[in-house]
Formats: C-alpha cells, sequence, structure tokens
C-alpha cells in the first residue's frame, strides 16, 4: 500500500497504526536503492512528501532547528562548517536535492557523513508520536548498530537541534573527490568553553562518538600533546571492519590521523 | 569560404553528425526503442560459480500471472554456443556452469514487475564444485579442472637473442613485479534492444555490439538459423570500450522472437551488465630487466600470468597483445617473455580498451623507474637512451618505419614544464610529484588474423554522397570520420552527406570496431571507394567539358578547371548525364593489409602489426602522504596519430582515455571474492567524476603514417595506455617508492609508505 | 515448428498472449498521478511503487531521460522536479503529484536548442551521448541559479553525472562557453 499523509498528524496517524510495517518515505536516496537492490522489502510506504511542516529550518532557543525533511542541498550554506562540509559530500547535487538529514539518520549508516558531523555538533533528535508526544535526546545515543535505532514503530523524526557557538571541522576519506561512499571520514569540534567533541564513520557498527578521546581533551586541555593522546586512544576505541572499501587497519589508523588533523585545525582556527 | 578556396574538410575539426539528435534527448538507444506494449524477458542466471545444473524449475514461474514463456536450452535449434576466438559459452548451460554470469535460460513476460519476480521463483537444482578464485588456485596441483583440458587456455612466448646469457654479463639487473587488478568497462549504457520478425521472416534485432557481421554469424550458428536470415542493426551506443564485442543480448533476443513470433525486449539492470559482461583481465607481471652501468638496456625476461575467468573470450588475443607489447617503445636486444592465460571461476576477461597493452605498460614503465633508482640515473635520461628511433624494431622485431616515442616525450616534458618543475606545497602533509611514460600499441588485430573493411560510396537521387560503412560507432567518432574523408574526396561540405551505418543488410562488412582500427581500416576503405566515384566524376566531367580530367577538380559542389575555373560542371548535373551515361556512381572498396602470423618458438614477426602508434603522457601529482590520498593535478597526453582528421574528435578521444586511465590507476577495482562479484553496481565500483578530472592538456603530434589515411593513425586505445604509468611514476616521485599494483587507492599509497618508513629504521 | 503449427500457433495464442498482457499492465497501473511534464499538465496512471524515471519513460515515452544505474549514482536520469535537478530513478512516482517536471525534451524552445544543447555540439562535449541528457538538464539548472559560474562551480555542479567517454573536459568548456553566451543573449533582450 502507499500512503501519501497531507500533514504532520495524518503521518502520525498512519505511522502508528502501522508501526513497523508502515516505512517512511523522504528523499528516497536510499529507500528506494535498497528496494531496486532488494535489499529492503516494503509493505506499506508512507510518503512525507506533502508534510511540509518537516521541512522547516529555523533558529529557536540558540539551536539550529532542522526540520527532518530538510534536503542536504539547503544544509550546504548553513554556519556550521563540519554539517555544511559533511552535506556537501554526500552525493551529487541531485541526491542531495533529494536526501533528507531525517533520512539520514533514520537510515542510520555507519557511513552516514551528516550523522557524524551532527554527533560531532553534539546535535539532539527530536522524535514525535501520536501517543506519546515529542522527545528530545541527544543524536549519538539513539544508534544501536548498522541500519538500526532506538526510535519507536509509532516514532518519527521531527527535527535534528544542532547548538550554536561551536566551531567544527569535516574531513572524509572516499574513493574519489565526489559522491563517493566515505571509506573513513570525521568530525569534531570546539565550544566556548574549549570542550571538545569528536565523530567517526566507518569505524565502527554505528557513527561513533568518540568520548573517551574527548574526555582526555577536556580534562587536559588542547595542545600538541593532547592531540596525539587523542588520536591514540580514538586508534584504540574504533572497531573497524575489513570490507570491500578498505581494510581494518587502515581505517584504524586514519581514524586517528583524521582525529589529529581535524583537531590541529580547531587548535590553529582558535579565536581566529 | 571564399568560392576558391579548397575544402579541406580533412584535418578540420566538424561538428559530429551525431551530435544534434543526442542534445536533445531524440535519438533512441537500445532502450529507447520499445515501449510497454513489447514483452520484456529477462536471463535466468547461474546460482553458483562453479556447479553442475541438475535442473532447472520453471513451473512456478510458468504459473505466474503475465508469465509469458520460459525457454531453456531444450528449446534451443542450433549450436547453443557462441564465443568469439573458440565457441566454448553455452547460450544455455546444459550441464556445468563455471561463473555467477552463465545464463540457463530466459523468462518472457508482460511488465518488468512480473519478470522480476518471476525470475526470483526460478529453482536450479545443483551440486556445486570447488571454486576456482585465483590464478593461484586455478594453477595448485591436482586444482579443480574448470574445463576438459584443464586450467591454462593459452600460453605465448617471445624469444630474441639470449637473454639469460645477456642478463648475467649486465652490470645492473631489477626484479619487479606488477599487478593489475579487473577492470570494467562500465559503459553508461546498459545492454538493451529490441528484436522482432519482418514480414519476410528476418530475424531483426536492434542491439549494441561492436561488429554487426560477427554479431550475425553468432546469433545464426547459436539458433540453427541461415545468416541470411538474420539482421543485425546498432541503435545509437552509449560506450563500449572492448565491453560489447562478447555477445550479450542478441542471442537471447532472437531465440524469445523465434518462439514467441512477436516482439520482445530486454534490458539489463546494471549489476546484471557487471556480473554476466567480461572485463580487463588481472596480469600479474614478473619483470627481470638488465642494463650496462650508463643505462643502455640489456636484456628483459618477462613473465606474464593472466586471469581468463570462466571462459576463452578474446583472451588468447590479449595474451599475445601482452606478450608482443612487453618491452613497449624501449631498445631490448634481448627478450625471454612468457606468458600464461589461466581459467579461474571469476568474470571471463577479454577485449577492454588497451587489451593488454596497457598492463605491460605499467610493468615496463615500473621496472624501467626501478632500474634509474639501482643506476642512480634520472628515469627520463634511461628513456632518451633507449626509446626506439625511426626504422627500429619493436618486441617482435618488426622494424616500424616512423617511431615517435621520442619525440613525444620530449614534447611532453616541456609541456608539463619538467626543467622548471617545483615540489612546494602549501600543506606539511602534501607532496607533490612528477612522471612521464612512453607507450607504443600495434594497430589491428596483426599477427596475421585476416582483417579486412569495406565501405560503399555512393550517389543517392538527392544529390546527397552516401557512405555506407557497418563500422559501428560507440561514441568514438567513427560515422563522422567517415563522412569526413568522403567529402575530402569529392569536394563537398560535411552536410552533403549522408552516413549509412550498422545494419547487416544495407552496409557491407567493416570488421569490428576495436583494436584502434576504424581509423586506418574504414577510414582508407572509405578514401579508396570515394576517391573512385571521384575518377567516374572526373570522367563524366571530361567527356563535357572538353577537358583532360587531370585538369579538372572537385571544390563547392563543381567540376572546374583547375586553370580555367569558368569551365565547370554541377556535381547534381554531373550526376544526372553520368546515369544517362551508365556510370555506378556507386563504388564498394576493401581496405585488407598484410600482417604475418608471430614464428612459432619465437613469437617474432616482420609485421605483427599493420602500424604502431606511440604516444607519452606526463603527469603532476599531489599525494597526502598521512592518509595516502593522490590528486593528480595535471595530465599532458601526447600522441603522434600522424594526420588528426577531426582534432576536435581525437582530443575528446584522448581526454577519455586519459579519464579512463586514471580510474585505472587511481580506484577502479573489480572486487571478487569466490567467484562473488562484490562491487557490481556505481556505488563501489567508483568510476572517476568530473571533479577527479585534472587540467588534462592533448597534444597531438602529426608525424604521417605511410599506411593511414592521409597519414593518420588510430588513437582510441593509446589514449588510456600511457596515463596510468605516468601517474604511478609521478606518485613514486612524490613518496620515494614505487606503488607495484593497480588501482592505488589512497589504502594501498599509505602501505607503500607505511613499508618504506619500516625500511628505513 | 512448422509454417502451419506456427500460422495456428500465431491466430490462437497470439490473441492471448495480447490479452494476458494488457490485463496484467492495467492491475499494476493503480495510482492517477497528475503533474506537469515540460509544460503540459499530464494524468496518468501509475504503479505507486515505480519511479519518475519509469513514469517518463514507460509511460509517456519520453526516453530523452537515460538511466545508466538506477540507484542515484550516475546522474544520467537527471530532471528538474520544481527546477532543481533531482535523479528522477530515486524520485516515486505519486511523490511529484501536483509538481513542475522539466526533462531534456523539454529544454529546446521553439525548435531552438537551449544555448547549452548547442555548446555541447560546438565544444565537441558529446561522444557516445548517453550522459549528455542528463549533463545538460544538470548544466541548464546551474546556469539558471548562476548565469556566470567558474570552472569550479561547473565541476560542482555537474559531479553527479557519470561521463564515461569524454574525459569531461569538454564539457566544462562547454557549460563555461554557453555560460557567456547565454548573458550576451539577455544582454541583447535588454537592448530591444
Amino acid at each position: 500500500m502507499y500512503f501519501q499523509p497531507k500533514n504532520l498528524d495524518e503521518a502520525l496517524e498512519i505511522k502508528a497504526k502501522l508501526g513497523a510495517d508502515g516505512t517512511l518515505l523522504a528523499g528516497g536516496t536510499d529507500l528506494v536503492v535498497g528496494i531496486r537492490k532488494g535489499r529492503t522489502q516494503v509493505s506499506n510506504f508512507i510518503d512525507l512528501s506533502k508534510v511540509a511542516e518537516l521541512g522547516e529550518l529555523q533558529e529557536q532557543d540558540g539551536f539550529l532547528r532542522i526540520g527532518a525533511a530538510t534536503v542536504h542541498r539547503r544544509l550546504e550554506s548553513c554556519a556550521h562548517k563540519a554539517l555544511a562540509d559533511a552535506a556537501a559530500t554526500v552525493g551529487g547535487p541531485q541526491i542531495r536535492n533529494l536526501g533528507t538529514v531525517g533520512g539520514q539518520i533514520g537510515t542510520a549508516s555507519p557511513a552516514g557523513d551528516v550523522s557524524v558531523a551532527l554527533i560531532a555538533l553534539n546535535a539532539e533528535v527530536e522524535l514525535l508520536s501520536a501517543a506519546r508526544g515529542s522527545r528530545r535526546l541527544p543524536l549519538a545515543d539513539i544508534f544501536t548498530g548498522p541500519g538500526k535505532t532506538s526510535i519507536a514503530d509509532d516514532e518519527l523524526i521531527r527535527a535534528v537541534w544542532v547548538p550554536h557557538g561551536r566551531r567544527s571541522e569535516f574531513y572524509k576519506i572516499g574513493k574519489r573527490d565526489a559522491v563517493a561512499i566515505s571509506v573513513v571520514m570525521a568530525a569534531a569540534s570546539i565550544g566556548p568553553s574549549n570542550d571538545v567533541a569528536i565523530g567517526i564513520g566507518c569505524v565502527a557498527p554505528t557513527p561513533l562518538r568518540c568520548r573517551r578521546a574527548e574526555d582526555h581533551i577536556n580534562s587536559h586541555g588542547l595542545d600538541g600533546a593532547t592531540i596525539n593522546d587523542a588520536a591514540q586512544i580514538v586508534r584504540e576505541d574504533v572497531s573497524p571492519i575489513d570490507d570491500h572499501r578498505a581494510g581494518a587497519a587502515y581505517r584504524r589508523e586514519m581514524a586517528g590521523t583524521l582525529t589529529k588533523r581535524l583537531l590541529w585545525r580547531l587548535l590553529h582556527s582558535k579565536g581566529g | 569560404m571564399s568560392p576558391h578556396t579548397k575544402p579541406k574538410i580533412v584535418g578540420e575539426t566538424q561538428r559530429r553528425v551525431d551530435a544534434p539528435g543526442k542534445v536533445t534527448g531524440d535519438t533512441p538507444f537500445g532502450g529507447d526503442l520499445a515501449g510497454p506494449e513489447v514483452l520484456c524477458a529477462g536471463v535466468i542466471r547461474s546460482p553458483h560459480p562453479h556447479c553442475e545444473v541438475k535442473s532447472v524449475s520453471v513451473d512456478a514461474a510458468r504459473n505466474r500471472d503475465g508469465v509469458i514463456a520460459v525457454f531453456t536450452d531444450e528449446d534451443i535449434e542450433g549450436t547453443n554456443r557462441h564465443g568469439l576466438i573458440r565457441r566454448d559459452q553455452e547460450v544455455f548451460v546444459t550441464g556445468r556452469a563455471r561463473f555467477l554470469g552463465d545464463a540457463l535460460g530466459l523468462v518472457v513476460a508482460a511488465t518488468p514487475k512480473v519478470l522480476a519476480n518471476a525470475l526470483e521463483e526460478i529453482e536450479i537444482d545443483y551440486t556445486p564444485l570447488p571454486i576456482i578464485g585465483t590464478m593461484d588456485d586455478a594453477l595448485a596441483e591436482n586444482a579443480f579442472p574448470i574445463h576438459p583440458e584443464g586450467n591454462v587456455l593459452a600460453s605465448q612466448l617471445i624469444r630474441t637473442g639470449d637473454a639469460d646469457t645477456a642478463l648475467k654479463e649486465s652490470d645492473a639487473v631489477i626484479q619487479s613485479t606488477f599487478k593489475t587488478q579487473c577492470v570494467d568497462h562500465a559503459f553508461l549504457d546498459r545492454e538493451a534492444g529490441i528484436a522482432y520478425l519482418e514480414e519476410d521472416g528476418m530475424l531483426t534485432i536492434h542491439a549494441a555490439g561492436q561488429w554487426i557481421h560477427e554479431e550475425r554469424r553468432l546469433v545464426a550458428l547459436a539458433l540453427g538459423l541461415p545468416q541470411e536470415r538474420v539482421r543485425i542493426i546498432q541503435p545509437a551506443t552509449g560506450g563500449a570500450f572492448g565491453g560489447r564485442e562478447d555477445i550479450s543480448i542478441q542471442i537471447y533476443l532472437g531465440l524469445a522472437v523465434l518462439k514467441l513470433q512477436r516482439p520482445i525486449r530486454i534490458e539489463y539492470s546494471r549489476k546484471e551488465s557487471m556480473l554476466a559482461r567480461h572485463k580487463r583481465h588481472p596480469i600479474r607481471v614478473h619483470y627481470t630487466l638488465g642494463a650496462t652501468s650508463d643505462g643502455q638496456l640489456t636484456a628483459a625476461r618477462v613473465k606474464i600470468e593472466s586471469d581468463e575467468g570462466a571462459y576463452a573470450s578474446t583472451g588468447p588475443a590479449v595474451l599475445r597483445k601482452a606478450v608482443s607489447h612487453c618491452t613497449g617503445p624501449y631498445r631490448v636486444p634481448n627478450i625471454a617473455c612468457d606468458g600464461v592465460a589461466v581459467f579461474t571461476n571469476n568474470n571471463p576477461t577479454g577485449a577492454m580498451r588497451g587489451f593488454g597493452a596497457c598492463q605491460l605498460a605499467l610493468a615496463y614503465e615500473t621496472a624501467i623507474l626501478e632500474l634509474a633508482q639501482r643506476l642512480e640515473i634520472d628515469p627520463v635520461a634511461l628513456k632518451r637512451r633507449n626509446l626506439l628511433q625511426d626504422g627500429e624494431g619493436v618486441t617482435t622485431t618488426q622494424k616500424i618505419p616512423v617511431v615517435g616515442a621520442l619525440h613525444c616525450m620530449e614534447l611532453a616534458l616541456e609541456r608539463i614544464g619538467w626543467d622548471k618543475r617545483h615540489y612546494e606545497t602549501n600543506k606539511p602533509y602534501l607532496r607533490r610529484g612528477y612522471g612521464v611514460s612512453s607507450i607504443c600499441f600495434g594497430l589491428g588485430y596483426g599477427d596475421g588474423f585476416p582483417d579486412a573493411s569495406r565501405a560503399r560510396v555512393r550517389f543517392a537521387d538527392d544529390g546527397m554522397l552516401e557512405v555506407l560503412t557497418a563500422g559501428v560507432d560507440f561514441g568514438q567518432g567513427l560515422h563522422t570520420l567517415a563522412g569526413q574523408i568522403a567529402a575530402n574526396e569529392l569536394g563537398l561540405a560535411l552536410n552533403q552527406v549522408r552516413v549509412i551505418a550498422s545494419d547487416t543488410l544495407l552496409t557491407p562488412e567493416s570488421g569490428s570496431s576495436s583494436a584502434t582500427r576504424q581509423t586506418v581500416f574504414t577510414g582508407n576503405a572509405v578514401r579508396l571507394a570515394a576517391s573512385e566515384v571521384k575518377r567516374q566524376i572526373l570522367d563524366i566531367a571530361a567527356a563535357y567539358t572538353g577537358l583532360h580530367w587531370d585538369d579538372l577538380e572537385l571544390r563547392n559542389r563543381m567540376a572546374i578547371g583547375k586553370e580555367d575555373a569558368k569551365i565547370c560542371l554541377p556535381l547534381g548535373q554531373a550526376v544526372r548525364l553520368g546515369r544517362e551515361r551508365g556510370y555506378s556512381l556507386d563504388v564498394e572498396s576493401c581496405y585488407q593489409p598484410r600482417t604475418v602470423a608471430p614464428e612459432a618458438g619465437t613469437g617474432k614477426s616482420p609485421r605483427a602489426f599493420l602500424t604502431y602508434m606511440f604516444a607519452s603522457h606526463a603527469a603532476e601529482v599531489l599525494v597526502d602522504i598521512e592518509t595516502g590520498e593522490v590528486r593528480v593535478k595535471r595530465i599532458v597526453a601526447v600522441h603522434d596519430v600522424g594526420k588528426a582528421i577531426n582534432p576536435q574528435q581525437v582530443e575528446g578521444q584522448i581526454e577519455g582515455g586519459v579519464m579512463q586511465g586514471l580510474g585505472m590507476a587511481l580506484m577502479e577495482e573489480v572486487i571478487t571474492r569466490d567467484g562473488q562479484m562484490l562491487n557490481a553496481n556505481f556505488t563501489d565500483y567508483i568510476i572517476p567524476t568530473i571533479v577527479d578530472t585534472p587540467d588534462i592538456e592533448a597534444v597531438i603530434v602529426e608525424r604521417e603514417d605511410p599506411e593511414g589515411p592521409y597519414g593518420a593513425r588510430g588513437v582510441g586505445e593509446p589514449a588510456l595506455i600511457g596515463t596510468p604509468p605516468a601517474i604511478l611514476a609521478a606518485i613514486s616521485d612524490a613518496i620515494g617508492t614505487v606503488v607495484n599494483e593497480t588501482p592505488a587507492t589512497a589504502e594501498r599509497v599509505w602501505q607503500a609508505i607505511q613499508r618504506k618508513k619500516a625500511q628505513a629504521i | 515448428m512448422t509454417r502451419r503449427q506456427l500460422d495456428i500457433f500465431n491466430r490462437q495464442d497470439q490473441a492471448a498472449i495480447d490479452k494476458t498482457a494488457e490485463r496484467v499492465r492495467k492491475t499494476e497501473a493503480t495510482w492517477p498521478l497528475r503533474f506537469t511534464v515540460n509544460g503540459k499538465p499530464v494524468e496518468v496512471a501509475v504503479d505507486p511503487e515505480e519511479s519518475l524515471y519509469d513514469t517518463l519513460r514507460e509511460r509517456l515515452r519520453l526516453t530523452g531521460t537515460k538511466g545508466a544505474c538506477l540507484e542515484g549514482e550516475c546522474g544520467s536520469c537527471t530532471v528538474l522536479l520544481d527546477g532543481k535537478p533531482v535523479t528522477a530513478c530515486l524520485v516515486m512516482a505519486p511523490q511529484v503529484a501536483g509538481r513542475k517536471v522539466t526533462t531534456i525534451e523539454g529544454l529546446a524552445a521553439d525548435d531552438r536548442l537551449h544555448a547549452v544543447q548547442e555548446s555541447f555540439i560546438a565544444a565537441g562535449a558529446v561522444q557516445c551521448g548517453y550522459c549528455t541528457p542528463g549533463l545538460i538538464v544538470s548544466a541548464a539548472a546551474l546556469l539558471e541559479e548562476n548565469p556566470q559560474p567558474t570552472a569550479d562551480q561547473v565541476r560542482e555542479a555537474l559531479e553527479g553525472n557519470l561521463c564515461r567517454c569524454t574525459g569531461y573536459t569538454k564539457i566544462i568548456d562547454a557549460v563555461l562557453d554557453a555560460s557567456s553566451s547565454g548573458t550576451e543573449d539577455k544582454a541583447n533582450a535588454g537592448v530591444d
């Protein structure tokens, strides 16, 4: 069956009724590919293209509130550098005009460039259900495995909240310079009180927040020595796999290398 | 153009004859020819890379609503076989399946959706056999034989001089290995087409290949039809690069049409296109190269192992090309080269742009670099000293009258600014590097294989000059070139020429669009035919004007007196007069040069190929030494094309070849584990994008070739061959050690850097 | 089969096949879709699970939109959806209800080629031509938004369109050429 709700309430109602059997369709850039490859079976589509509320992008309470159906193309010019850079590396313009931030979070790919940037920006996700209304939690906490999140079957992603005031950087290694799935990618940010946050992709079953490395820097300060330590901690904490895109050893090493590179950039641009 | 300017269409950029229809989307490709009104067919593929198929249960599929028919080998009345050199592939396997692309049957359905579901319902009962996934597995003692004759398809050799003795006596000897990857053609236009029966019973197939007359033979043989009952028409074709040489959908289409007596369409998905099609041979080369202390090459011992995949395809010819190009454009007096082609359960490997020569170019250029390091000589100086000169012999001892190797390299060095090259970068982890390659390539099938092209040129009743060629244009621009040559001979503009092409019923056999042969072969055939039509016109005009034919010339649609332009006969009138007087004004010509088969026991040949093309590419790269990422900044690609008949098209071929070469150098790789292709899609089979494109300078050198039309040589394959070794040499320059495997992914470059660091400690 | 058997087969079975095929096709097309294609409103029954690519090519027979991968990786199926380039293969047909789609067939106006189409021919940016419609649609969208792009902006706008033949160099030239000639056209229009 194919459902095309006209507004948020209708969408929530249908989602509540169908639960896990209702598959949300936004940009389709992952879902439609999955169907074509026979990777995804869909019994019921819930097409969100007519739910205008989900496309809102606004400033609210010191956050950038990004409606779940905001397409990557719109984020390319946002003020958070890591997010803008990550959004700009997703596919080509044609994909960025379709793919949405909510879709990227919902698919929970460890190679999700935008998810990793958001994690490193301390973003929160707002979930909504007909029965329980809305809830907000740290984005990093909802990923439970490849393609798996703790979002309930009757919930949908309403928005992502990105706090202001953090400088951030993003770096991606792919197999070519555009429209490439990441081999390893990382993002890092630094807040007004010099606290850092680090996110890494493709090195664990989920987009990874490197808390231990962050704690090390946050308790010892950001300098050349702690950056090296943080890179080493990251190498220890990641759990990459060998696959046809890269070997585990390379990914592990690069997780550290990119951490170092991004933290140096944050250090150098400090106050600048 | 002033009335007295002589038209000079050959050598001038002319707009492609096929471009207008392509920019508007009006030109139909194979997949555009039929809509939902036509039934669609899909292929049942092997469930396992190596198995004995016991039975194919089709009942469930046959009973699904909307399924029209299911066909298996029992429905085929011909040989049920195909294959370009050996007919070693079954259309539908009757016993043994040897790779995942092997076909077992065909389903015909009302819609693509029904077809997809029906194909999933086919149940295949089979006994799995050991999967031979690598050459080492295939060559192991007691390895399971993939074919009755074992796992070795073919071997080839070259013996000139005495390599063993010469190596012993050399001052310096290096041993170098190079491993190239399996590459996919990745043309964008998936295999797609339609077929139907004409009123007169002619089985008419619209599908893209590279040699329509050979495809007609293969379809007729496999299905048990006389050739005259099969007609192949080539639709607009979105790239080929060797990937359409092996037959694809033509026989399946033919079978379904014969059985159902109605039109049928087939369209592969990208995945099926990649799983079913042959690939470029992954080749492992062990290279031993010797020199005197001052850098004179003395001898090469070369061992080549080539992964054939499951069937022969054009493998024996690819192996011969590899062997016969094993020392490239270098003067090596003593050569011992042995090549072996090995069956595995991977995709069959066959023709792809470069055809064995591009793999060997990486091997000999890497060996030269390593030798330069050993001798502590500048690699460019080493090359200068050893590149062939006019009249010298290549690997097979064939003497080449015009050798552009050195000229091309000097030009490449000059254009990239070799003497002024600098190594600064704006990041501490970035290193800059420069490299230059020299390559050569023998044009045509060569080696005594029958090789001819025919073309027909005639005046139509509407006054247009018509050129008929079966030669396939899959984007390289053959039809524009054929039109230009005919126009040039008859003093016409290109828009006064109509090219009728690629239809076995209408056009004379022109051989395949492969082996960088069509510019020379069909170019010459068209020129011969057009010049004979010109002779007839001049005869007619001579009789009319009273001038000797030699005192007349053709320009501006007129036969005009050379001395007195007032004496003239409009072409239209000449054609009418000619018709009245019984001139045919319709000439078919054939160009069939001779080549000589290799000598048994040595592989030498005085004329292995009709002629050779020489080229040199220079590259500038930036390497991130912390991540191994490589960014190609510039490529200069210099080719001695003899004569650029259409300079813009020649540049286009070179630029396109460079980017395919860049893809091969840095990113493209078919990854196979146990006979399963892991990246049969464009998400993970990565080809270069516009953002990966460096600043490319295509430089045309025109030292005329004695064989080619107006001195022209083909450029298709050499355009690719020079780029990978130039990029690899530049990477080596940047990181101080060679990467001896393609693609040089970030990970491999990083590993090479780590190995070098470990050695330094 | 003998000729006679074939004749019997033809008369009886061809009619049956036609009937089955017709019925199955109708069963799949259950969703009434209204949208605008190249400025013209269309109403067509589609399979709600098909993509815009299929709707355009199979149902509307607008075959200028190509598809090399059908997985959003090649850009051959680029069309404009409300003026923005998207890959038609990833858009589900019902998603375009009430929206405007422009395909390669909609770029030339009154038999006059779009500036990008002209410049692709002149610059030699066309080889096999399979990627060409998608590239031209992407380039037209870029020039609409940014009439005088730099070479890097051209690269960025076309990064989602793969080409296997040309090496992209003449494509960049063509788009830059079209951008300047487009500006001249506008300047002339202003004078008029």
